[in-house]
């Protein structure tokens, strides 16, 4: 093991590995051998080719690496490299490196009038390779779209050490396989990437919050629909209960946060018209945020609540569709018990997403996704398509997909370094 | 050549009409929109995902590999016939299967027409926003074996970004689902996202879960007539800078321009350079102060004209022109090779000089369409067919144009794929790093290369 870690010194500088009181980096009770610093792509190359020739594991972080399957492997962290390489305000893109701050990256972009939509997974440590490493489907996704069309080009070292690129600074390609959006979400299974050319938009010209006090999580669903009905489609439509929303304000129920992005004309229009379909669903206290800076305290305080949900181990999230999602809730207290006393629940009226916190997350996954398939959704994710094929009955389709999930990553990790603690 | 055994094996399978063999009945079935050729053994039109998946049964054992097909109006060579191949032809699995409006999502078969999706949402005050130049022919499964762009794509993406979820029939002949009725039902890879653009080379798609979404509230569409192309790419550089994402902004060149003149008499001056078609959506009161910033930036831009169409009559004649682009050029020379070459925004105008400079080294004549928003361009080099020794000058323009997009930091493809026609260009855009990463995604669903053989690169 010395060995390795003299291997790594040499390839990083004496300063930037550590073997002692690493757990300041790390997740998990397994321990590494090492926590190492790179500061560039062929130095994560240099360290992933060591790790082949000495058959140890390998995951990454940004700050913060998960040691599940580690034990006397490397965690790579990846804060070092943290630098904005290029803005280009014509084509719209930026060159960023993997370790920087997600939330650093959104507040540089605003300096310079740009505008990064998706939202940071837990604002207080996600880097943008986190980002698209987890590949969220966000609460702006539906008028923004998944995390992954916010990626344009990469580089990255694979399983095996060597680097490749992909991609350009050009909005459409469809020359070769899509590895480009494949990547993302494949939690540094296929490899690490280290640079990413992301796409930003023009910041929007006008915004606008409305919160409230509304008795309950039903309530909420009846004014999210109502609100669709006039064909209104904000940023964000989420709902909280209780204890996430007194993150925001001294709610005597749930907490409802809806912001617009978009021309002053209808950003005006729009907060009223939603204000007025919150009141009539029966909130006890609304407000439109219109001051800038309080619009962003109000972000802000968003962005914490989700950091929470996104850390909750013991949660499931589901889809039914914008229009089930009062049908979800009702029968969804059946299974895990009275949701406005429930320390965590999200409504995206939007996505028709709900994620739900479960004392007995896997056994209550099982009745959530028979309830959540009979109004026409599942549970989500990789956990969901498990589910879906079991409650078919479909074995066959069950291991045929595990069958090519796992054909591609050999494929990319022949000898199985790479994130030990994901299975597929 | 197709044994007798196996020929009643297909037609037990699809029936007895919907296997054809005969050399007549296979002409059809043997080019795309290039000019591409290729002879099948057989041509075989499931009407389910059970037929499919027997026939996939069927050819893998006897080692028949298969060319999946739509509407076969891809510009690549991608439907076109190889060696020993079956065409697998999937117009016959064009039912729209489930409409969920208030969901905002749709199940159709592969084989389904994009524009009839696009008249059946209508009647709801939805739509489906990719819209290939080909939509009135062509299908979903060949839009998203492609990935098809369109107009709108500027603002609102191409076809991957409306793709929910799939049912697919694998080499192996098993069905899976990927993705569902949401983006967030992926299982863990983005499986849909892999499968959307790769040309039926890893899987055949046998339903498509797509987003649909309500048509917007209102529209404005302008036309702007520049001197020359640089001006009209300006002011797309323009508007872009001014924080405002057109719905479309469509550029023709000066040749385009006279023969559509030529063709449907539009009413554009034949003087002009190029023209610039500009569409903004949205809220109501958004639109007057979008289209002062557009009308402001464009004569800045030196435009010696602005339009805004005040009724559906003038969006209409501002429009005529740029649909029968394609088609007005025949009364130039009898045929076309389309190009798709893409470069980063910024660098458009160098892209028009290229253009220049292929069209003068090489003597042909070349018309240029662009989604100008999105840096894709469609050089249309005119030339005759018969004439053997222009189309081979043709192809090494073409291939020029090609390596300077890649020059350019472009691709050789923006959103009509690879095929067989660009195959050879992709390790010069790509590099051998790179193009090993694409082979460890064919060996890992299709290592025999039993589906779509030879399309898009060679293992």
């Amino acid at each position: 093991m010395s060995d390795l870690v003299a291997k790594l010194k040499g390839i990083v500088g004496d300063e930037y590995v550590v073997t002692a009181d690493m757990s300041q980096y790390l997740r998990g009770k397994e321990q590494p051998a090492a926590v190492v610093f790179p500061g560039s792509t062929e130095e994560v190359s240099g360290i992933v080719k060591a790790a082949n020739d000495a058959n140890v594991k390998v995951n990454v972080g940004g700050k913060v690496v998960e040691t599940k399957g580690l034990s006397g492997g490397i965690a790579i962290v990846m804060s070092r490299m943290n630098q904005i390489e290029e803005i280009d305000h014509e084509n719209l893109t930026c060159w960023v490196q993997a370790g920087m701050n997600h939330q650093e990256l959104i507040e540089k972009l605003a300096a310079e009038n740009l505008y990064f939509a998706p939202e940071p997974y837990a604002v207080s440590t996600s880097s943008i390779g986190g980002c698209f490493g987890i590949g969220d489907v966000d609460t702006k996704t539906f008028n923004y779209l998944p995390t992954r069309t916010f990626i344009l080009a990469y580089e990255s070292v694979l399983p095996t050490g060597d680097i490749y690129k992909v991609g350009t600074k050009c909005i459409k390609c469809v020359s070769g396989y899509d590895m480009i959006h494949f990547i993302v979400g494949t939690r540094a299974t296929l490899g690490i990437i280290t640079r990413v050319l992301v796409k930003l938009l023009p910041m929007p010209k006008a915004f606008r919050a409305v919160i409230a006090d509304i008795p309950s999580l039903q309530a909420a669903a009846v004014a999210f629909k109502a609100i669709q009905k006039r064909k209104i489609f904000p940023s964000r439509m989420n709902a909280v209960s209780k204890a996430l929303g007194n993150d925001v304000m001294d709610a005597k129920g749930a907490l409802v946060l809806v912001d617009i992005e978009s021309y002053p004309v209808s950003a005006a229009q729009y907060a009223k018209e939603i204000e007025a379909e919150l009141r009539i669903a029966g909130a006890t206290f609304t407000k439109v945020v219109e001051d800038k800076a309080e619009y962003d305290e109000v972000v802000a305080k968003w962005l914490k609540i989700r950091e929470k949900i996104s850390l909750e181990e013991n949660k499931v999230k589901f889809t039914v569709g914008p229009a089930k999602v009062g049908t979800a809730l009702a029968n969804l207290t059946g299974i895990v018990g009275n949701l406005e006393e429930n320390p965590c629940v999200l409504v995206e009226g939007l996505n028709g997403k709900i994620t739900v916190f479960s004392k007995n997350a896997d056994a209550d996954a099982v009745a959530i996704n028979k309830m959540a398939m009979g109004l026409g959704g599942n549970v989500s994710g990789l956990l969901g398509s498990q589910l879906r094929c079991k409650a078919y009955n479909d074995n066959e389709m069950l291991e045929e997909i595990s069958r090519v999930l796992n054909s591609i990553r050999s494929q990319f990790d022949p000898k199985g370094i790479m994130a030990p603690g994901i299975k597929l | 050549m197709l044994s007798h055994s196996a020929i009643d094996k297909l037609k037990s399978i699809c029936g007895e009409k919907d296997v054809i063999t005969s050399k007549i009945g296979m002409y059809a079935y043997g080019y795309d929109g290039t000019m591409l050729w290729g002879v099948p053994e057989g041509i075989v039109m499931p009407e389910s995902t059970q037929e499919v998946v027997d026939v996939v049964n069927l050819c893998r054992e006897q080692g028949i590999t298969i060319v999946p097909r739509g509407a076969g109006t891809n510009e690549s060579g991608g439907s076109v016939p190889v060696d020993g191949c079956i065409i697998m032809n999937f117009s016959r699995m064009k039912k729209i299967l489930e409409v969920d409006i208030e969901n905002y999502v749709a199940i159709v078969e592969p084989g389904v027409v994009n524009w009839d999706i696009q008249e059946m949402l209508a009647k709801y005050g939805y739509y489906y926003p990719p819209d290939p130049a080909s939509w009135k022919a062509s299908t979903m499964g060949g839009n998203l074996g492609e990935c098809s762009g369109g107009p709108k794509c500027f603002k609102y993406g191409v076809t991957r970004d409306f793709i929910y979820g799939l049912e697919v029939v694998l080499p192996s002949g098993k069905v899976i689902w990927v993705g569902g009725k949401d983006f967030s039902s992926e299982p863990m890879y983005d499986m849909t996202r892999i499968f959307v653009g790769s040309e039926g080379t890893l899987g055949f798609i046998t339903k498509i879960a797509i987003r649909i979404q309500p048509v917007p509230a209102a529209k404005k569409t302008m036309l702007a007539i520049y001197n020359t192309p640089e001006d009209g790419s300006q002011s797309v550089a323009d508007i872009v800078a001014a924080g405002i994402i057109p719905t479309t902004l469509e550029m023709m060149d000066n040749l385009i321009i006279n023969t559509t003149e030529d063709f449907v008499h539009a009413g554009n001056p034949r003087d002009a350079g190029a023209l610039l078609i500009l569409e903004v959506d949205g809220h109501p009161g958004d639109m007057d102060e979008q289209v002062k910033t557009i009308g402001e930036i464009v004569k800045k831009a030196n435009a010696r004209e602005f339009k805004v169409a005040t009724s559906a009559d003038e969006v209409d004649k501002i429009w005529l022109a740029r649909r029968v682009a394609f088609g007005s050029v025949a009364r130039v020379r009898p045929n076309y090779g389309v190009n798709d070459i893409t470069v980063p925004r910024s660098k458009f105008p160098q892209a028009i000089a290229g253009i220049e400079k292929v069209k003068k080294e090489f003597g042909v004549t070349i018309g240029t369409v662009a989604h100008a928003g999105d840096g894709n361009l469609h050089p249309l080099i005119l030339f005759d067919q018969r004439d053997k020794e222009e189309v081979e000058t043709v192809h090494a323009a073409e291939k020029e144009l090609c390596k300077m997009a890649i020059a350019l930091e472009g691709t050789v493809s923006g959103e009509h794929g690879i095929g067989l026609l660009k195959k050879p260009l992709m390790i010069q855009e790509y590099g051998p790093a790179t193009m090993d990463v694409f082979k460890k995604i064919k060996r890992a669903f299709d290592p025999q290369s039993q589906f779509n053989p030879g399309k898009l690169l060679d293992l």
